[in-house]
């Protein structure tokens, strides 16, 4: 009766080796390099399954074209980083011209290369941080558009996409304004931390004139060694317990275009289509007090074992079996307001607020108390915003977790749909439907 | 005109007649000249501003201090990257309480920033005239020492970038004029002190940088234009009211002209 994938997105764990991405068999060939494939189909599904030490390569390149943008399907490399902007647009060719040049640097960063030489007089034209050659080192550059974006123009307002809104304070959160909100968001993940920084400092340096660094939080996740049975597992969060183990099964397209992919019956402004939902929260983890927890307490506040990531009721399972929260009604086994039975009840009626996750932890140093700045950088991507992530965060609300964590910043945005090959650009339906508008004005 | 030129030019020892200069530094010999007159002519009026700031600070006139305070610094802040070029004086005129291990209340905290923090967050001009007596005797020699300076023609040129990285740096965040939210004056003699370079060379690349000139132009009019609304009297409102906006539009043209300006040396030819 249950469906099995629609809960747990993936039934099996899934053996490595086909990470999803295209080994780079010809990489300093620039864009000359063949259109992949328009779908992005991960080979392991489970995105947030933790990185297998000695697999990734600096020559592992992802796609930047396609139906959907690269980054939200595709399974998570060991750094990732949000970098948030406010926009220098004001005129829709602005925007364009954003869309166009940014896109030519993901492009560019994303397949590799070798940077254009200038005279030694001059600044260099790249940083220079990994070398005279830029590889793409699994790189993904994502773009997403915050709702300031649209509400302070008026030539833009009207494509705003409907569930689009500025992240309001849930009772937990101490939002500080210095990390919140932005025109345009910059997820960047990669194999290295020093590829998401150099991708971060080209666009920087290149773009200006339009975009202006507003905050950023940089995170990874452990890279880990599989056991003997070759299988893998998710990621630790700082919490010591593994996070994504329900994370729905991101090969699985139709499951996908369900619960991530914006579709035509969404009620969406046209343009939005293929693209998603964008929910940033950086959420600092009171690690000392969380360390000085007893264990047991822990695993009910979370709802599974810490070491196995088993469901309570089935010590003896693995992360990715299914909880039978009908045989347990009364939670003696797993608590009704344990994290895990409050995020995803495994309901019919929840069901649409399944999101998928691709979390980072983050240590930042030391706060003036003397405690660790440690937490976690939660992305997440959903069709709906509003039974997405804010269905999912108000089930939390007051959870027993509220006491070691704390929300402190973050933001809502737009993930742009993808661009069909090299001639086309990043935002690309969104201009044509400005131009459209703008047509049937005058 | 020409002839009084070249007579400055060999009064400063400016006209070299040893070993042969390349073309570039040749022209650039003009230039140099009308900024080092540019440049003294800023660090006098930064004596006499800074004589009558020192005065009202010892007659314990604290509104005509307050007053006086983001006008004289203007000529220093225009001609910043020669200052800076003698490092002692620099940190004692205009460094800032973050670059003492004590903050405010390190005894080491010298300068302009020291005032400003006795005159706006102390709300008094006591316990300052030692510290103001230093600043007068710091701008004086720092005036003494630009006189005497024959200036590289590297340092003058790449100040325009430099000067855009002060405002990129400081300014933008409000950060430089913290208790007295007089940033917007800062930001006006850097961008001023920028655009006098670029203006002296334009000559140069005219022919040669035309679009590249017209991208600085639109930037410059750009950070002119968005600081224009914000004039009050004869100077500029407090940085607070600086809005969010505005503040956007400004750092993003400051930035992009710190990545213009910095191929300016390169274009000049200079190392």
């Amino acid at each position: 009766m249950e469906n099995e994938n629609i809960k747990t997105g993936l039934k099996r764990r899934t053996f490595l080796g086909g990470i999803g991405l295209l080994a780079g068999s010809c990489p300093f060939s620039g864009l000359a390099l063949a259109t992949p494939t328009a779908t992005q189909s991960p080979a392991n599904g489970h995105i947030t399954d933790a990185p297998l030490a000695n697999t990734a390569s600096p020559e592992d390149r992802v796609p930047f074209t396609g139906l959907h943008q690269a980054g939200i399907a595709t399974p998570r490399p060991a750094n990732g980083m949000l970098a948030s902007f406010g926009v220098i647009a004001e005129t829709p060719e602005d925007l364009e011209d954003l869309f166009r040049r940014l896109t030519a640097r993901i492009a560019f960063l994303t397949v590799g290369g070798e940077p254009p030489q200038a005279d030694p007089r001059l600044p260099s034209s790249d940083s220079g941080i990994v070398g005279p050659v830029v590889r793409p080192d699994a790189l993904t550059v994502t773009i997403g558009l915050g709702v300031s974006l649209f509400d302070d123009r008026p030539w833009l307002v009207g494509l705003k996409p409907a569930r689009l809104a500025r992240m309001k304070r849930f009772p937990n959160d101490a939002l500080d304004a210095a990390l919140c909100h932005g025109d345009l968001s910059l997820q960047i993940c990669a194999n290295t931390q020093d590829t998401t920084i150099h991708a971060l400092r080209d666009i920087i340096k290149n773009l200006s004139d339009r975009l202006v660094l507003k905050w950023k939080q940089e995170g990874n996740v452990p890279v880990i060694t599989p056991g003997p049975d070759g299988l893998s597992e998710s990621s630790r969060n700082f919490l010591g317990f593994r996070d994504g183990s329900a994370n729905p099964d991101a090969g699985d397209e139709s499951l996908m275009n369900h619960l991530v992919w914006v579709g035509a019956e969404r009620n969406e402004p046209e343009w939005a289509q293929n693209g998603s939902y964008q929910s940033v929260r950086i959420v600092r983890n009171f690690v000392e007090r969380w360390d000085r927890t007893p264990l047991r307490e822990q695993e009910l506040i979370m709802g599974r074992a810490r070491n196995s990531g088993a469901p309570l009721d089935q010590p003896e399972a693995s992360e990715f079996d299914v909880p039978d929260y009908a045989a347990d009604a009364e939670g003696l086994a797993t608590p009704l307001d344990s994290h895990i039975r409050l995020a995803n009840p495994r309901t019919a009626e929840t069901e649409d607020s399944i999101i998928l996750r691709r979390p980072f932890n983050y240590s930042n140093g030391v706060t003036k108390a003397g405690q660790l700045d440690q937490g976690l950088l939660f992305i997440c991507y959903q069709a709906d915003l509003e039974k997405g992530f804010i269905a999912v965060q108000h089930r939390l609300d007051g959870e027993p977790l509220e006491e070691y964590i704390k929300p402190v910043g973050g933001g809502y945005f737009f993930a742009l749909p993808g661009m069909r090959d090299d001639a086309d650009y990043l935002g690309s339906t969104l201009i044509a439907a400005l131009r459209k508008a703008q047509t049937q004005q005058s | 005109m020409k002839l009084q030129r070249m007579l400055t030019m060999a009064a400063l020892g400016l006209v070299i007649s040893g070993p042969a200069l390349a073309q570039s530094e040749l022209d650039l010999v003009e230039p140099i000249v009308e900024y080092k007159l540019y440049v003294t002519e800023r660090t006098s009026q930064l004596v006499d501003g800074v004589t009558e700031f020192v005065d009202s600070i010892k007659a314990g006139e604290l509104e005509k201090a307050k007053a006086l305070y983001p006008f004289i610094r203007m000529p220093y802040e225009e001609i910043e990257p020669i200052a800076e070029l003698f490092s002692d004086l620099d940190v004692a005129i205009d460094s800032r309480a973050d670059d003492y291990e004590l903050a405010e209340v390190d005894p080491e905290f010298p300068g302009f920033h020291r005032i400003e923090y006795g005159l706006w967050s102390n709300n008094s001009t006591d316990d300052l005239d030692e510290v103001a007596d230093k600043l007068l005797a710091d701008v004086t020699e720092l005036h003494n020492r630009i006189e005497a300076l024959t200036f590289p023609p590297e340092k003058v040129v790449g100040g325009a970038a430099v000067l855009m990285e002060e405002v990129a740096l400081t300014k933008i965040s409000g950060e430089e004029n913290r208790y007295s939210r007089t940033d917007l004056w800062d930001f006006k003699a850097n961008s001023d002190g920028a655009y006098k370079i670029v203006n002296l060379v334009r000559p140069l690349i005219v022919d040669t940088e035309g679009d590249f000139l017209k991208a600085v132009d639109a930037n410059f009019d750009k950070v002119f234009t968005t600081l224009a609304k914000y004039e009050k009297g004869d100077g500029y409102v407090s940085y607070l009211e600086l809005s969010e906006a505005d503040r956007n539009a400004l750092s993003a043209a400051i930035n992009t002209l710190a990545e213009d300006l910095s191929t300016l040396r390169g274009k000049l030819g200079l190392d």
